[in-house]
């Protein structure tokens, strides 16, 4: 048994991106084993949950969990990786915000399973069946973990230490964050381990941002062929990088798309409220006829301003016990 | 229903709608009590989250009034006000929320009576809307 | 510090009956007081009175409060005398709160149940807001006292001499050769028939000779920057090709071989290629038309020069880049005459003798290109005339508002026409009329007493022009057609070329007719959208030349009695602040400030509030995507402890 510290990884209701993050470290990859000892990681590694149970409380220095929580299953396993870890890191924006699975929460589980179960063109489900948590079927009883009807991110169901948001985070962040803890580093709890600023700080185009911005209507990517040099936001398009935490390095705006968001808010906020304000801020149009016409071009307000974001909105997210 | 007596804020600028809502005061114009005025400077100043959390925290109805278009004491702030809920109204639907449920109107101050009207007919929407369940409202299922 | 930590002292107002009647004070006192923040509630029968504050005074001495509310009525009546009051005691200006529970509760519910539980709540919502209340200081700032006046017509030479007259330095830029403005151009103002030169010649006199007045004629505004107590304008003076020892003596008027149309007579008559605007000028110099002068198009002639007794002439003159500070602007930049294409329908341009009134103004001026004999192209005296009323003026096409002193004009067009020709034959033909008090419409009386005929139209819109016989007839529903020597259409009043323009440079807003938008029409209407920009004239609106003056002197007296030589300017309390630390610079606040109090500063690369132009909407801090921008006094914290407070007691 070495006496490197242990290090888990776990994925809740996510994509697998998060995982892809560990595995872009690439060669770095073997320096931070040499420095720890992933100890679960049911991703790429084969462990049991009851190895997991067996370990001692606090056992694993530091848990990375990614994924928002949407079953039984991930709040009992999260819950378990409390216990056994001296920190928790949620990690990805799933897990710190909601992220893409939280889109779900614009519905509920009735009319969720309607659809997926019985409503979709491509299902075969003559009865009708919708799962159950649990069933016999040839004298054996299965189980399946409960479908919440709420999406919750991570810090809902146990208390979190870090926050490290992204869709994906870079590997730069995870070895960061790897690197602030075996220092002894990490700022004081419940800390986001990026910068407390907007991503427009980093970002080429601010500078052709003219001071005075304002824009008269709202653009599609569709509709318009996007200037690779110009900030979006003056080209009409929504780019959620002044709502949106720096960090990133800003991939997708180098790759001539605006910023989605992924990496959260700026402080402790709703991102979507905040963009929301600012893009109507610089609308040029003057009454309601006019304002209709300049968002129209916005079929999907919800989807475009909490798309990473809902399970830690004041709308979407869970109720707080009163 | 029918003795549900909702809970209403009105966000309400300092130049206008709040001193149209003393008029409505100083001339003894009923308006119903679930009304309660958060004074602002200016609409400009209104924060989509401060409607958002009036909403979480047990609002049935949210309205924000200010100086008709124009009559600005800041110039313009009521016009951005104007977009920035347009955006807004357009996605409460998204949230399961009736976007009546939200109002932005223009109240001069030397308009008492509208300020009656708007309030008054508010309360009665929001009656017959009932009580707001917002996604935050669903049980807890987290044990 | 939390609501936790934070003590509240509670004052509840009786108001005699006006709240007590309404609202159980008593219970809402004695819920009160069994809360941890709340330090004391007590209640008197009126908070506002001498006796009241007295009593306020009295109650907080020797007790530890960190701020103070005030049951009461609306704080948009007794906030301040509150907040004076609890000053002497040491309070902070802004741990002064007030909860409404007057105008919002006992007058607007005659259920005393629903009025004290929803005083409560309001209550509660204040002793919530108030534990997250903080310090603020009033901040004054150095003053700049001289002022800038843009346009120098009556208005702006009247707010010129009025400023100057208290002391203060004056700059004038004037876009013309000359002040003057229109009033220059008309030879005689209804209803009184007052010399228009007449009147302007001692008042240019006394700009001439006041030495605080600097003018800067043949200007033209490039950029204005700053705010109420520190403008800075720049200005761009054209090339006179004459310097100042030129004391308008003419002698080069006769030298000069070059004639050429003058805009001064609209196209009417003929100026040299040097000229000055009149006689009487000021400045005084003359000016080369570079267009037309032969020396600069082909360096053939220098007859001015050789013959200017000043040695005046100066061929390499150029262009200037000026810049001139002061604290206050007055725009007086007035008015254009509408433009002709709106009455082309009426005949004009196709019809030799149909004139506009501001055309037939220089006919029949003195100083106009006849001498004042009123005359038509050719040279003959007309023995009837009408006169058209709203040419161009409420219409779809035109202008859709009504100017309201053209009608004193076209009224005059008879008075003028008559002096010289007792005989003439002269109608007015009008839709509607429009008369100011008394004295406009005794003088409509004499019109139609002196032989004017009105005829009214069922629509103005329906007025038609034509050559008829080697007359003007004009027909229109309602009337039976009259044929004239002589059609004179009444045309209204636009802003001038360049609003726009100076507007955009000033950020300020333009109205709906494109005149400078007031900040208001009855409390402040020489006011603009920005403090200590003011307005003289008929640059807001069109009015008569004595509202203009009136405005004139408003402009200046708001302006040098806020701008006291050695006193500070008190800002604004309640300011956005922007936190460097968080901001990213991204921009954003800076289009929505109505003031331009934001700009970006490109060293830190983050967005900087000027405090000094600041005044306190929140625009900036409900529109920051970051949550950089907050406004002081109005933070999200603070509201959301009221909401929560409104909501749950």
């Amino acid at each position: 048994m070495s006496d490197k510290p242990k290090v888990a990884f776990y994925w809740c209701a996510s994509c697998g991106g998060c995982e892809e993050t560990v595995v872009d470290l690439e060669e770095k990859i073997l320096d931070v084993v040499k420095a720890i000892d992933i100890v679960f990681w049911p991703c790429a590694m084969d462990p049991k949950y009851s190895d997991l149970e067996a370990m001692d409380d606090g056992e694993i220095a530091i848990s990375f969990i990614n994924g928002a929580i949407r079953t039984s299953e991930q709040e009992h396993i999260s819950k378990l990786l409390r216990k056994k870890s001296g920190v928790v890191i949620a990690f990805g924006s799933c897990a710190v915000m909601g992220g893409i699975p939280a889109l779900a929460n614009l519905k509920n589980k009735k009319d969720i399973f309607k659809r997926s179960y019985r409503d979709s063109p491509t299902n075969v489900n003559p009865e009708g069946v919708l799962p159950q948590t649990e069933t016999d079927l040839d004298g054996c009883r299965l189980s399946l973990p409960e479908f919440y009807d709420t999406v919750y991110k991570l810090d809902d169901v146990i208390e979190v230490d870090y926050y490290m948001p992204g869709c994906p985070p870079t590997p730069a962040n995870l070895e960061t964050a790897v690197q602030a803890a075996l220092k002894g580093e990490l700022p004081e709890k419940g800390a986001v381990l990026l910068p407390d600023k907007s991503l427009c700080v980093s970002c080429d185009r601010n500078e052709t941002k003219p001071d005075d911005i304002t824009i008269s209507r709202i653009r599609r990517l569709t509709e318009v062929q996007a200037d690779p040099e110009e900030c979006f936001l003056a080209q009409g398009i929504i780019c959620m990088g002044p709502a949106t935490r720096d960090g990133c390095e800003y991939p997708c705006v180098k790759g001539n798309m605006p910023c989605t968001g992924c990496f959260g808010p700026v402080s402790d906020a709703d991102q979507g409220a905040r963009m929301i304000a600012s893009i109507g801020g610089i609308i040029d149009a003057d009454d309601e006829g006019e304002v209709r016409d300049a968002v129209s071009a916005m079929p999907d307000p919800a989807g475009t301003f909490y798309r990473y974001s809902l399970s830690s909105s004041l709308l979407g997210k869970k109720r707080e016990e009163r | 229903m029918s003795n549900f007596e909702p809970n209403i804020i009105a966000f309400v600028c300092n130049w206008c709608s709040y001193a149209g809502a003393d008029q409505a005061g100083e001339q003894k114009l009923d308006y119903p009590a679930n009304v309660k005025l958060i004074r602002v400077m200016c609409t400009g100043r209104v924060d989509p989250q401060f409607v958002m959390n009036a909403f979480r925290g047990g609002a049935d109805g949210v309205m924000v009034l200010g100086c008709h278009p124009g009559d600005c004491h800041y110039r313009n702030g009521n016009i951005k006000a104007l977009r920035r809920f347009e955006i807004f109204k357009n996605m409460l639907g998204q949230f399961g929320i009736n976007r009546e449920r939200f109002l932005l109107d223009w109240v001069a101050a030397g308009e008492g009576q509208k300020f009656q009207k708007v309030t008054t007919e508010m309360t009665e929407k929001i009656k017959g809307l009932g009580p707001l369940v917002i996604r935050g409202y669903v049980e807890s299922e987290v044990v | 510090m939390n609501e936790a930590d934070s003590r509240t002292g509670l004052f509840l107002c009786r108001c005699g009956a006006n709240i007590a009647d309404f609202v159980d004070l008593e219970s809402v006192a004695s819920r009160m007081r069994d809360r941890d923040e709340v330090a004391f509630v007590e209640t008197h029968d009126f908070l506002c009175s001498v006796a009241g504050k007295e009593f306020i005074l009295e109650t907080l001495k020797g007790k530890d409060v960190d701020n103070v509310i005030l049951a009461a009525c609306t704080p948009k009546m007794h906030l301040k005398g509150f907040q004076k009051t609890l000053g002497k005691a040491g309070v902070n200006i802004a741990k002064v709160h007030m909860a409404n529970i007057r105008e919002q509760c006992a007058w607007i519910t005659k259920d005393r149940d629903k009025a004290t539980e929803k005083a409560r709540l309001l209550i509660n919502a204040a002793i919530k807001r108030s534990a997250y209340h903080e310090n603020l200081q009033q901040k004054t700032m150095e003053c700049l006292t001289d002022v800038i006046v843009i346009g120098g017509g009556i208005a702006g030479i009247e707010a010129a001499l009025v400023a100057a007259n208290a002391g203060r330095k004056v700059t004038i830029i004037e876009k013309d050769i000359s002040l003057g403005g229109s009033i220059i151009k008309t030879e005689e103002i209804a209803p009184n028939m007052e010399c228009a030169p007449c009147l302007l010649a001692p008042r240019l006199t006394a700009v001439r000779e006041n030495e605080n007045i600097e003018v800067v004629a043949n200007s033209e505004v490039t950029d204005v920057t700053g705010f109420f107590g520190n403008f800075t304008v720049k200005v761009r003076k054209k090339a006179r090709y004459v310097d100042d020892s030129c004391i308008g003596c003419e002698a080069c008027f006769e030298a000069c071989p070059v004639s050429c149309p003058s805009d001064f007579h609209l196209g009417l008559g003929e100026r040299k290629a040097i000229y000055t605007a009149f006689a009487g000028s000021v400045p005084a110099s003359a000016v080369i038309d570079r267009e037309r002068c032969l020396h600069f198009t082909d360096e053939s002639c220098s007859a001015c020069a050789d013959s200017c007794p000043f040695q005046s002439i100066d061929f390499s003159d150029s262009d200037e880049e000026l810049e001139f500070s002061g604290g206050a602007v007055i725009l007086a930049t007035g008015y254009d005459n509408a433009d002709s294409s709106l009455v082309r329908n009426l005949g004009y341009g196709d019809i030799e003798n149909v004139y506009t009134t501001p055309e037939f103004e220089r006919v029949a001026s003195s100083n106009g290109p006849t001498g004042g004999d009123i005359q038509d192209r050719k040279g003959n005296k007309p023995e009837s005339a009408a006169v058209i009323h709203c040419a161009g003026s409420l219409s779809s096409g035109g202008l859709d508002y009504c100017s309201g002193i053209c009608c004193m004009n076209a009224l005059k067009v008879g008075e003028l026409i008559r002096k010289q020709n007792p005989d003439a034959v002269v109608y007015n033909i009008h839709d509607r009329l429009v008369f100011k008090g008394p004295e406009e419409q005794s003088f409509y009386q004499k019109q139609i007493d002196d032989g004017t005929i009105m005829l009214k139209t069922d629509s103005h819109l329906s007025v038609s022009i034509k050559k008829k016989n080697g007359k003007v007839e004009i027909s229109a529903d309602g009337i039976d057609p009259v044929q004239v020597d002589m059609v004179v259409l009444s045309t209204g009043l636009v802003p001038s070329a360049g609003t726009d323009e100076l507007a955009e440079m000033l950020h300020i807003d333009t109205s709906k007719a494109g005149f400078f938008k007031t900040d208001h029409p009855i409390l402040h209407e020489t006011g603009t959208t920005i403090d200590g920009i003011n307005t003289a004239g008929c640059c807001i609106s069109p009015c008569s030349s004595s509202s203009a003056i009136t405005r004139a002197y408003a402009a200046a007296g708001d302006s040098v009695s806020r701008l006291i030589p050695g006193r500070k300017l008190e800002l604004e309390i309640m300011t956005a602040v922007i936190d460097e630390d968080v901001c990213a610079g991204c921009k954003l606040c800076i289009s929505v400030c109505p003031y331009t109090a934001i700009t970006f500063d490109p060293e830190k690369k983050i967005s900087v509030v000027n405090e000094a132009i600041c005044r306190g909407c929140g625009t900036c801090a409900a529109s920051c995507p970051s949550g950089a921008a907050s406004a002081k006094h109005f933070t999200n914290r603070q509201i959301y402890a009221e909401i929560e407070g409104v909501l749950n007691e």
